[in-house]
Parts: C-alpha cells; structure tokens; sequence
C-alpha cells in the first residue's frame, strides 16, 4: 500500500465527484489503520423470490461454466472467473409447515431455521447471518449493516398462520426483530451520503447531541420500569436505536477528527491513493425495474468502497406481487412459476431469472473494475446471489441456487463450478462467515459442517 | 331475538356490574356456555378435528390448546378458523373417514358461538404503540406548526405489521435528523427577535433577576404537557432541565438551551410512543383509562392527530371519561377537517384501495390509469365514505346508493351521461342502479383486480371478507392458479366456464361455491371499472348468481340490494374492524361479548355509521383497561 501526501488532495476530489460529504472511510484509530494494510472483507446478499428454471441455470460442466454458460447466467460470462457455483446445497426441510412456502423462502434465506411454531403468528425465528455479521464487525464502520429491498411488500398473506412479515423480510436482527429494508434510493443516498450538491460542506453533528442522547437513555429508564414486558420489548427496540444513534455519532465525530489530522499534514487513512474514487450513483427517473435495481447495486457499491458498512442485504424482489412490464409482458412473477408443462410460462420465468441474475452480473463486473489495494474492490468482498427455492413449480428446496462472486480478501478460490456439493444452506452461511473472519459460537441453523470445498 | 335477550343495557361504562337492567347474569351465561362446550363442542372437535388439528397444529389451527383453555385469549381465533372450514364444508377434508352431517355442521357452528362466554370479563391491556407515520407527522404539525411534508423521510408502515415497525440502522437516526429540523424552524436567527413560536412555546426573552433554571422547568413542564400528552413527572422534568444544563454549560444562551430541551422532547420515548400515564394506585386489575389516555386514544383514532386545547381541559378537570362528555366530543372531532385521517387511516385500509397509486395495471390495456384517474378513484372513495358518516347514513348506503363523486377523468371511465367537465370532483346522482355504493366503485373494483384481468376470486374474498366480516378459508397450499389450464382445455370458454372447471375439484368446489357468484355477479366491470356487456373473449358476460342463502340475482345492481339488505352483517364487520383500529389490536375472547352488546343499540337506529363510531368510543373496551393479570 502506497503512502502519499497527496491523498487528502485526492480524497477531496473523490469527494465531489461522488457528492459524497459524509462517508469518508471511516477508521478506529490511526494506529490500527496503520497497521491494516489490508482493506476490510465485505459480505453482501441478494435475493431473488420463487426459484430458477433449472436447466437453463446451471452449467453442464466446469468447461461450459467458463465458455458457455446456460442463459440464466449468460452475463456473468465476462467474469465468470471471479465466480464460484457450488450445486447440491439443500434448504431447511419446512415439512411442518408445508403451506408456507413462500412465507418460509425469503426468512429461512439467511437463518437456514423455521419459525417457532407455537408463536407463529407473531416473528420468532432466528438471528440472521448478516446481523450476526453486523455484530462483529458493525462498531467499526457507520452503519453496522445495510438493508435494501425493490419494491414494498404489497402482498398479505398469512400461510399456514404465519405472520406475514415472514413474507418480506431476510435479515433479524434478534429472533423477534425483523430488520425493514429501504426502498427509495434517494433516500439512502441522502443518509449515507449526505445532500448532493452540497459537496464541500460536511453535515455537521450537533457535538451535544450524544449528550442529550444519552441524558434521554436515562430517563426512559424509569418509564420502562413501569410497562409490561411485552411494552418493555418494544421500548427497548426504539432505545436501542437510540444507541445506534449515538454511536454513529461518534463515528462521524472521530472521522472529523481525522479529517482535522488530515489537514493537519497526518496521514491517516487506509485508503490508498490509486484506489478507484467513489462511483458516481444516478437516481432512475422513470420506473423500469432493471433501473432501480441497478441504483440499489450502485448504492451497495459505493456503501462498501467508502467502508460505510461491511455487511448488507439486498432483496432485488420479494415473493409475489413482482412483474416485469419491461420484459414485454405483465403478469406477476409468482403466476409464471407454476408452470407445470407449459413452454410460455417457462420462457417468462426464464427471463425473469435471467433479469435478476443481470443486475447481480451488473453490480459485480463494476466492482471486479474498480481498483482497491493491491486488486479489485470484488476481491476484498464476498457477493452472493440466490433464492430460497429451488424451484417455484414443485416448491423444491434440495438443490437452491446459489452464485457466489469475489474472493473474499482471498478465502474463495473462485473460477469454479462444484457440481456435487453435499451441505445445506446453513453449512453455507456458516462457510462464508468463517470466510469474512465471524467467530461463530455455534454453526447457523441447521448446519453441521463447513463447505470446504468453496475456500481457497 | 336471543341476542337481545342477553344484552346488558349500559353495560359498557358500568364497569362492576354483572347483572343487567334485564336481569341476565353473566355467570349464568357462563355457565350455560360450559354446559354446551362440555356435552356439544368438545365431543364434536375430539371426534372429527383434532387428529390433524392437535397439539401438531396444522394449518395453524391448534384445537388441542383451545380444548384445555376454549376462553382463552389465544383460543377463539381458532375456534373461528375450525367454524369458517367447517361452514364451508372445507373440513374435515372429503377424504376423511368420519364426516358430520349437514345438521351437525350447523349445530357445531351455533355451539361454538356460545363459547365466547367462557371469556373472563376484560378490556384487554393498553398496549403501548409507537406513533404511525402519519401520527408523528400530524402531532409536529398540531404541536409546532411545521408542515408535515418534514416527515417524509421515515419509512413507510407497512399494514397489519403495526406491532412491527422496526426500525434499521439507516433509520434510527431520523428522529433525531428531524428533531433538529423542527427545532431549526422554530428558532430565529442570531440577533432577530423571537418567532411567535418560539414565545408560545419558550415563553418571552429571560427578563433580568429570573433564575434560568426556574424558568427552564417551567418551559420543560408546559413542552412536556403537550408532547408526552400527560403532564410529566418530576423525574422527568429532572431529565429535560439536566439537558438545558448541558446546554448553558456548554455556552449556549438560554434560548438555544430550551432549543436543545425540545430536541431531547421530539426523541423521547414519551413523546414516540403512546404509553400509559403512571402506574395506577388501583388495587383492581381493571382500571378505567385515565382521562389523558382517554383524550390519547380518541383522537389518535379519529384524527391521527394529538389531543387538542379544548380536548386536554377536558381531561386536565378529570370530565372526558363522562358518557355524555364523551359523546359530545365524538361529533365534534368528526366534524373537523383533522377527521378525513379516518379514511385515510382506516377507510382506504379497510376498502383495500390504499395502495391504488402503487398498483401495476398493464398500460397496453389500460393506458387511461394515469396518476390523476389513480387519484380521482380515491378522492371518490374518500368522499363517498365522508359522506355517509357526516350524514350518519346507514351502512347499507354504503354498499347501495343513488350518488357518488366525480370529476371529468372519472365521469369518462364511467360513461355518465351528465357533462362533468374538469377536474374538481363534485357530488351527482346516479340514474344507473349498477353503480353507487363501494361495489360499484372503480377504486374497489381496480383494486381487486389483476393487471390485466377482471379476478372474480378477489372481488368474491373481498366482499365477504372486508364487507361482509365472514372468515374465507386460505387456498391450500400448491393449487394450480387459473391460468395454467392447458390450452386446449379451455379454448372457447368464458372466464366463469373456465373458473367453473376449476369448480369441478373436490379441494377446490366447497369455498369456490361461495366465492365465484358474487365475484360473477361484478363481472361487468372490467379491471378498473368499466361497465362492458362482453368479455376480453368477446363472449357474452352472464352475471347472474346465487348467494349461499338461496337469494339469486342476474345483475350487479340486484346483487348490491341483496347485500344491502344483510345491514347487521355490515354493521358488525364495520364495528369490528373500528374497534381493532382504535385499540391497536385483534378482537378475541371476551371482545365478541361486548361487540353484541354494542350491535344491539346500534340496531336500535338502522345501523348508523356515527353512531357505530359514537358506541365504539364509550364502549367498555374503549374506555377500560387490564393492568394485572
């Protein structure tokens, strides 16, 4: 990693390139950023509802992986040395609750366990592997975690008596807190970002505000004592976030800091001065669907190059209520998926499929061009892409898709199709955090193994 | 009736009487109740249900649990699931080996409607409730004069998650970024005098010889008073002037201190949440709400909005709680403008138009649904339904009526006759028996539709469901959906010929007997409700049907009369669905009791809309709460 002086310079070209005024990369202390030449490993998730059309998802071969990948895939041809397919992972049998199945597909996604099924009608699943992530490693950047989604949940259902929030939500952050996901892009630019235009001028924090925070912490104490204890839950949800505003306070407090040390003639940053500037990130005017969910690709990428979080989700579209007016026809998502024998189902699902896996191959041929350390900002991070059926048919969960792109600050050996993998999903959530360096207490969900077939 | 012979007049207020003016006793009832649940219920559930409806709970319904416990809170969900499969003949399934007959099924179905007696008395707890959105938004603008749009930023709530309302990362701070905006605004510049709103809500420039700190409690305690909806308690104006300290110590003038005291009040839980004023002394574990909370409770639910000046006097002199006061408040808030958050809040929930903006219509079809015809199809619900509660019409106008609202976009999609030229929606009266009332409504018929296509299966769960309050069994689980009939199958066929086959499956026919007619009896409406004499096959439409009750219809004007004619059956879904908004929770147990009750007066006057709100708000469940147990 090369040292200048002429980074702050830079940093504050980046800086208006991007309207970014806010996330500069954010770091503990000096002396830890001085010691870390490497730069983080990042995690990120996206999802996509109801399954593949099998056989024109996955490759025949290692040989047709590189050099000809079956139409779902097709994009990720130029990159598809820095991908990894593994075939064989099974999803958590749902066999209590056999009516859920898309209630169960995007919330068992990252827990890879069933809800409680006394308590069904109220959320009580588990942590996800994204928040166990966040808790590791979420006191180092910003924002602990990230959470987008397409589109709102329109669609109510409650399968088999489950809550319907099981429906639209991957990440928990406990096993009765689902994390919501932002929808509007402008929205999350603004927050992580600061105000476009306005590029020069920092958002100040109020220095008293922590302060006052925590004076208000105080006194809720005493309003808590007096609720019920399912009052005293929802409270301590909102006190919690408190918390989390307060810390990030702090971090932005001690990236001013730096930002004075900078001027100062102190060097401090671990980033480096031929690292690519922040990408430039475009609102979508109109309403295509392949438009924002490239903003959001976008909004993931600029997230992890200023290392304003290290871990994020990304629901590209949540089951049912989806449709795809660009692909020339309207009908939902869900309504194709059940397409028994009928070849036109089969072509729209195709190109659904084909959609979606086209945005993942967007977000990841940018990152794979943007220089990072000694690589590629791909290479410093792990991007999955999946859904949580097999199949939307049959419903079938023995064999999910999944796409894996990066290298994980090299604990991926990518380039590869494992076409006879035996491990369920948890096994590959559990893989993946060891990859990212999570400390896990216990494996996640159902898992009893790592996949170490897929590591380096 | 029977109902009314049960009914226990003033009951509601009268708190701990168990005798009525009649002389109905409900530990008679009680006990009634027990004897049909031991000798009819329980053998009935224990001979055809609870082999799969066990303790292994399938489809979510466990009777194994509401055997043991049949009055308890969590049982009568599932006694109203096992009654809406079992009225359908939906279970137990065709292929089991023991089927009650059609007699037992009704008998079934009767005792099981007893069974809420067993339902110990209670008004359930005051759950606490973070502010909705709009709430949040509202109580800025009533509190601080800021526009609303300074809340746009939080996320959306997504319905019937209410108890949900998690929030991200991303989001925690935005109560704080919006805190300080509401501060920002309130606060002049350096060196200009003080905004009037500053003084109202700050009091005027410190004069020399007062004591700051003293005169910062007194700011804290009236800021406090309005905010938290209650007046606060020592310990908390403890905590406020602590942050006006902060503040003066941190070389902040006075002003700008009590600037920073707000901001600690705009992020307090007290101030984000509902809560509960003070543990009561009581040693009852059911109290009546204090009438701060009364004041909380009414006008969150009527206006979406906090208390105003003229609702906190009345709580602050301890009169709101008093039937009579109560009542008087009711109309008054409903004839203020603040009310139209009734519909916004419920009306468009309820009517399942709420997310029309958002809604995917295939613009090849339907080029015409445009932001402005999206909006007008709203306007025009919003205002049919004001309507109907500022004149306290019956419910049954609400499904059949002579008048609706429309503008130039809207008279076009319906094909008025009338010339109704641009945009303004104004009030006409309908020549055509088809339309009028929310079922010939293009909001409603749009929003039960599919992109492209008319769905008579949504329309029919819709009626039934939102109008008519009945419980629709769920499809099971891997059903083929319409359009996967094969081809050949279905060439030729009109949409009711194809769903009918769908009909011809055992699994299928029971519930889809009930449903099809009535979403049959719509289908001259196209998919944003448009009147058309033939199909997207260019096939004739035949929208004659039957109702489960034998009644038939041929048009969708005789299928609006029938409906309108079941007004109890209106009333009740309509009183339910208040009450669940206004306490913030399901209906269960002992609920059902006091929803009688209240049925029974509302009869008294042809089911009235207003007086279904009037008797929701001074009804036992409105106006007490559990604080033990």
């Amino acid at each position: 990693m090369k040292m200048t002086n002429s980074s702050h310079m830079d940093r504050r070209t980046f800086l208006k390139g991007a309207g970014v005024s806010l996330a500069l990369p954010f770091m503990d202390s000096l002396t830890s950023a001085a010691a870390s030449a490497r730069p983080p490993v990042r995690l990120a998730f996206m999802y996509m509802p109801h399954g593949v059309i099998m056989d024109q998802f996955w490759p025949d071969n290692q040989d047709a992986f590189l050099n000809s990948p079956p139409p779902i895939i097709k994009s990720l041809q130029p990159v598809m040395d820095q991908c990894l397919m593994m075939k064989g992972i099974s999803g958590v049998p749902i066999t209590p609750f056999k009516g859920a199945p898309h209630a169960l597909e995007l919330s068992t996604w990252l827990t890879a366990r069933l809800p409680n099924a006394s308590t069904r009608g109220r959320i009580n699943i588990a942590i996800s592997a994204d928040q166990i992530m966040a808790n590791y490693v979420g006191a180092q950047t910003s924002l602990p975690s990230l959470e987008l989604a397409t589109m709102p949940q329109t669609w109510k259902e409650n399968q088999e008596g489950l809550h319907e929030a099981y429906y639209s939500h991957c990440s928990y952050r406990s096993p009765t807190q689902p994390v919501p996901a932002e929808i509007d892009p402008r929205n999350v630019l603004t927050r992580l970002f600061g105000k476009r235009g306005k590029a020069g001028k920092v958002t100040k924090s109020n220095p008293l505000d922590r302060q006052m925070l925590d004076r208000v912490l105080g006194g809720a104490r005493d309003l808590r004592r007096t609720l019920a204890k399912v009052d005293q839950d929802k409270l301590d949800e909102y006190l919690d976030s408190v918390r989390s505003v307060e810390r990030r306070i702090a971090a932005i407090e001690s990236r001013q800091q730096e930002a004075a040390l900078e001027k100062a003639g102190v060097r401090s940053s671990k980033r480096d001065a031929s690292d690519s500037p922040p990408i430039e990130v475009k609102i979508p005017e109109g309403d295509k669907r392949s438009e924002y969910m490239q903003v959001m690709c976008d909004l993931t990428i600029l997230a992890f190059q200023t290392d304003t979080t290290r871990v994020s989700t990304y629901i590209g579209s949540r089951p049912n209520g989806a449709s795809y007016p660009e692909l020339g026809f309207s009908n939902q998502h869900h309504s194709q998926t059940h397409y028994g024998n009928d070849q036109e189902k089969i072509r729209k699902v195709a190109a659904i499929n084909e959609l979606n896996v086209a945005q993942y191959a967007y977000m990841v041929k940018k990152m794979h061009a943007l220089k990072e350390g000694e690589g590629t900002l791909l290479d410093n991070c792990i991007m999955m892409w999946g859904s949580g059926l097999e199949d939307g048919n049959k419903h079938r969960r023995d064999n999910l898709p999944f796409i894996l792109a990066g290298k994980g600050g090299g604990a991926l050996k990518t380039g590869r199709f494992l076409s006879n993998i035996k491990g369920n999903q948890g096994d590959l959530l559990t893989t993946l955090l060891s990859c990212v360096g999570v400390p896990l207490d216990r494996p996640i969900g159902i898992s009893t193994k790592l996949i170490n077939e897929i590591k380096a | 009736m029977e109902r009314a012979k049960l009914i226990l007049s003033q009951f509601a207020l009268a708190g701990f009487l168990s005798v009525s003016a009649e002389g109905v006793d409900e530990a008679a009832l009680r006990e009634e109740a027990q004897k049909v649940f031991d000798e009819k219920v329980a053998p009935f559930v224990k001979k055809y249900c609870t082999s799969c409806h066990g303790s292994r709970a399938k489809a979510g319904i466990n009777l194994a649990s509401a055997l043991k416990n049949p009055g308890g809170e969590s049982a009568s969900l599932h006694w109203k699931k096992a009654v809406a499969n079992v009225k359908v003949h939906d279970m137990p399934p065709e292929d089991s080996s023991k089927k009650p007959t059609d007699e037992e099924r009704l008998q079934f179905i009767k005792w099981v409607g007893k069974v809420k007696y067993l339902s110990k008395r209670d008004p359930g707890q005051f759950v606490i409730r973070r502010l909705t959105k709009t709430e949040y938004a509202n109580t800025l603008r009533d509190l601080y004069g800021v526009d609303t749009s300074i809340a746009d930023s939080l996320p959306e709530e997504v319905a019937g998650e209410g108890f949900l309302n998690s929030i991200s990362s991303l989001q925690s701070e935005l109560f704080l970024g919006i805190a300080n905006k509401v501060v920002e605004q309130i606060m002049a510049s350096k060196g200009k005098g003080l905004t009037a709103n500053q003084k109202r809500l700050f009091g005027e420039e410190l004069s020399k010889g007062t004591d700051p700190y003293k005169a910062a409690r007194g700011v804290a305690s009236s800021l406090a008073r309005d905010a938290y909806r209650r007046p606060p308690t020592d310990a908390e104006l403890d905590v406020l002037v602590d942050v006006y300290e902060l503040a003066r110590k941190n070389k902040l003038n006075h002003t700008e201190a009590l600037g920073l005291m707000l901001k600690a009040v705009l992020v307090s839980p007290q101030f984000l949440f509902i809560t509960p004023a003070g543990e009561p002394k009581s040693k009852e574990s059911i109290v009546l709400l204090d009438d701060y909370q009364l004041a909380s409770r009414l006008s969150y639910f009527l206006w979406a909005a906090p208390p105003d000046a003229a609702l906190a006097a009345l709580a602050d002199e301890g009169k709101l709680h008093k039937p009579e006061v109560l009542r008087g408040q009711v109309a008054r808030l409903l004839k203020d403008k603040r009310s139209r958050a009734l519909f916004d809040g419920f009306g468009a929930q309820w009517l399942r138009v709420n997310d029309l903006d958002r809604r995917v219509f295939d613009p090849k079809t339907f080029p015409q649904m445009t932001t402005i015809l999206r909006k007008s199809m709203m306007e025009e619900a919003r205002l049919f339904f004001e309507s109907i509660l500022s004149e306290n019409q019956s419910v049954a106008r609400l499904v059949d009526s002579d008048y609706t609202f429309v503008n130039e976009p809207l008279a076009k999609v319906y094909g008025l006759d009338q010339s109704v030229l641009g945009s303004k929606m104004r009030r006409v009266k309908l020549t055509n028996p088809n339309r009028g009332g929310i079922l010939g409504m293009s909001a409603t018929l749009a929003s039960t539709s599919f992109p492209n296509r008319t769905s008579p299966v949504l329309r029919g769960v819709w009626v039934l469901e939102q109008i008519l309050g009945e419980r629709v069994p769920p499809p099971p689980p891997d059903i083929p959906e319409l359009e996967e009939q094969a081809r050949s199958e279905v060439e030729g066929l009109t949409l009711r010929q194809r769903t009918e086959l769908h009909q011809s499956e055992a699994t299928c026919r029971n519930c889809h007997k009930v449903l099809d007619p009535i979403g049959f009896g719509l289908e001259n409406f196209n998919a944003i409700g448009q009147w058309r004499e033939k199909n997207d096959e260019g096939l004739a439409i035949d929208s004659a049907g039957k109702l489960p009750n034998g009644k038939s219809f041929s048009t969708p004007a005789e299928l609006k009369g029938l409906l309108a004619q079941r007004e109890a059956d209106l009333a009740r879904n309509l009183t339910e669905r208040l009450m669940s908004y206004a306490l913030g929770r399901q209906l269960e147990g002992y609920d059902d009791v006091v929803i009688d009750q209240l049925m029974v007066k509302i009869a008294k006057n042809h089911y009235r809309v207003r007086d279904i709100i009037t008797e929701v708000v001074t009804s036992y469940l409105f106006t007490y709460r559990r604080i033990k147990g």
